[in-house]
């Protein structure tokens, strides 16, 4: 067996690609390497929920065939990769993080599944989620059925929810790449928090066909992985219309850097007060020092603003309303009383009472708010934000008592509630790893019009070839 | 959609409340849902205070 040192861990794509295709490792070595580090690693962060070796390695057995007849399937072939266990994997246990599912076995694959097999990428593991990704309203980081969610920079902080396994596997060198899925959040604070670039799609870009439904209007899927360009290696394969997704968009993605407009020519819109008054103390020089690099570019920052909405009020009403009829049942069982946490039971029992003017008018003005977004992007090109306010938060400090001390609130709102307007908006984000507070790292979040993917890319791609921040690896690992 | 001042500051004010939240969590179960249910019904009462014009479709996509 080659001798597969510690950097593979922390390979980006092209780089593992290139080594398997010089022979200098086979895909079985590979995918050795990574389930013996997924079964020795994967319980350190609660990362795990169900490791696949032997499913793997066939699958890797086949590629090694394929490599030796010239069969290249492209840069994913051969690589290793997780997906968050709402996923559906054909014959294999499908929990939903949440102890009333844990038996669950569906007989289909995701379509992302089967969309990742065609270009050769092994698939090693499941990876941990908060429970029923966290719909209802959790209090606590220990909301999952595998516990909570440790962050491999420091166990006493979360990896951030729901997506946390994909994002602390990816974080940990556990695998080079995961999927994870986002209804308002979960792709973004798990990624910000692990500092891992992570990319949520545009609604409808990449199909859901096989993914536990949370809100049909607003889930989407999306990729965890050591760069940008990794994010639209990864988005080229997942993408594409699926007539078994309702809300699928029938496109496709091309990732095509070498077309991107210089970034001379792109306004990004910010609203200073995000990193000098909203973001924690600590962490606001790193968000300057980031700025600046921005600025380096060629790019134009202007400050802008979003358009006044009750962004939250509406997203979770449209939340609650959607996630009451997909898990009534649950509700009605009594099951949903097996739930770890006391807030998420509390909040889909409750979500059954959203009355429907208050989830019709909640899309009405939902409307009015993608219209608003649209005006917004005729003035700038991309929207630039905090990925979250400060580092990780302890896993044992309740998630509902977060913000500011009351009284000590900016005026100017900034662009705090970016996260549920660019999910209302079906809005595109990209993750970018932006430096370290209390030696945590930080994120922002590149947002863009819809099907803007390879916009968002570019201007990520430059900022990881000015900054080495996405290249840092936790202690220890 | 225009919002008065007045709008538009019952709705940051909602929005900033709910992130800071200074009371312990709730002790029981049924204060629990008590609890996730006047969440909800503020919601529903920000909605209410919006003003949307009537020919404003929800943002449905059906395709028949």
């Amino acid at each position: 067996m080659a001798d597969i040192g510690n950097d593979v861990f922390f390979a980006t794509i092209p780089e593992l690609n290139a080594r398997l295709k010089s022979k200098e490792f086979s895909a079985q070595e590979l995918t050795r390497a990574f389930s013996s580090r997924l079964a020795q690693l994967g319980g350190r962060y609660n990362a795990l929920a169900l490791p696949l070796p032997q499913q793997a390695l066939r699958k890797a057995r086949e590629v090694d065939q394929d490599i030796k007849r010239e069969r290249l399937r492209g840069p994913l072939q051969g690589i290793p990769y997780g997906v968050k266990d709402l996923l559906s994997l054909a014959g294999q246990p499908t929990t939903w993080g949440a102890k009333p599912y844990a038996g669950q076995v569906f007989d289909y694959n995701a379509t992302v599944i089967d969309k990742l097999a065609g270009v050769g990428a092994v698939l090693a593991a499941k990876l941990s989620m908060v429970e029923l990704a966290g719909g209802g309203g959790y209090r606590y980081a220990s909301a999952s059925l595998t516990g909570p969610g440790l962050n491999p920079w420091d166990r006493t902080r979360w990896s951030g929810g729901s997506s946390s396994g994909p994002a602390a596997a990816v974080a940990a060198g556990l695998v080079p790449f995961a999927i994870g899925s986002e209804t308002s959040g979960s792709i973004v604070t798990p990624a910000s928090y692990c500092g891992v670039t992570a990319l949520r799609p545009t609604y409808g870009l990449v199909s859901r066909y096989g993914a536990m439904a949370l809100s049909w209007t607003l889930d989407k899927l999306g990729p965890f992985a050591r760069s940008a360009e990794d994010c639209g290696l990864i988005l080229q394969v997942i993408a594409g219309g699926d007539a078994k997704d309702p809300g699928s968009a029938g496109k496709s993605f091309y990732y095509t850097p070498q077309y991107a407009r210089p970034l001379k020519d792109l306004k990004i819109g910010y609203a200073p007060a995000d990193f000098a008054k909203w973001a924690e103390p600590a962490a606001r020089p790193a968000f300057e020092a980031a700025l600046g690099v921005l600025r380096q570019t060629g790019v134009r920052l202007v400050e802008t603003k979003l358009p006044p909405f009750p962004y939250g009020a509406v997203l979770s009403t449209i939340l609650a309303a959607e996630q009451a009829s997909i898990f009534e049942p649950l509700i009605a069982s009594g099951k949903v009383d097996e739930l770890a946490d006391a807030a998420q039971i509390a909040g889909l029992k409750a979500s059954l009472d959203v009355p429907a003017k208050d989830y019709l008018k909640a899309m009405r003005l939902r409307r009015l708010i993608q219209e608003a977004l649209s005006r917004l992007f005729a003035e700038v090109d991309v929207l630039l934000a905090p990925g979250r306010p400060g580092p990780a938060t302890s896993i044992d400090r309740p998630l509902d008592r977060g913000g500011p001390a009351a009284g000590t609130a900016p005026q100017d709102p900034g662009f705090r509630t970016i996260v549920p307007a660019g999910n209302l908006a079906g809005l595109p984000a990209l993750v970018l790893p932006c430096g370290f507070a209390e030696n945590l790292p930080l994120a922002m979040q590149v947002v863009g019009a819809p099907f803007s993917e390879n916009l968002l890319l570019a201007v990520g791609k430059e900022f990881q070839a000015r900054t080495d921040w996405h290249k840092r690896r936790p202690p220890g690992v | 959609m225009k919002l008065t001042r007045r709008q538009l500051a019952t709705a940051l004010t909602s929005a900033a409340a709910l992130a800071q939240t200074p009371s312990g969590p709730p002790a029981t179960p049924d204060d629990e849902l008590k609890a996730a249910r006047d969440r909800l019904q503020a919601n529903g009462a920000v909605l209410a205070r919006q003003e949307v014009p009537m020919a404003t479709e929800p943002a449905f996509q059906f395709k028949a």
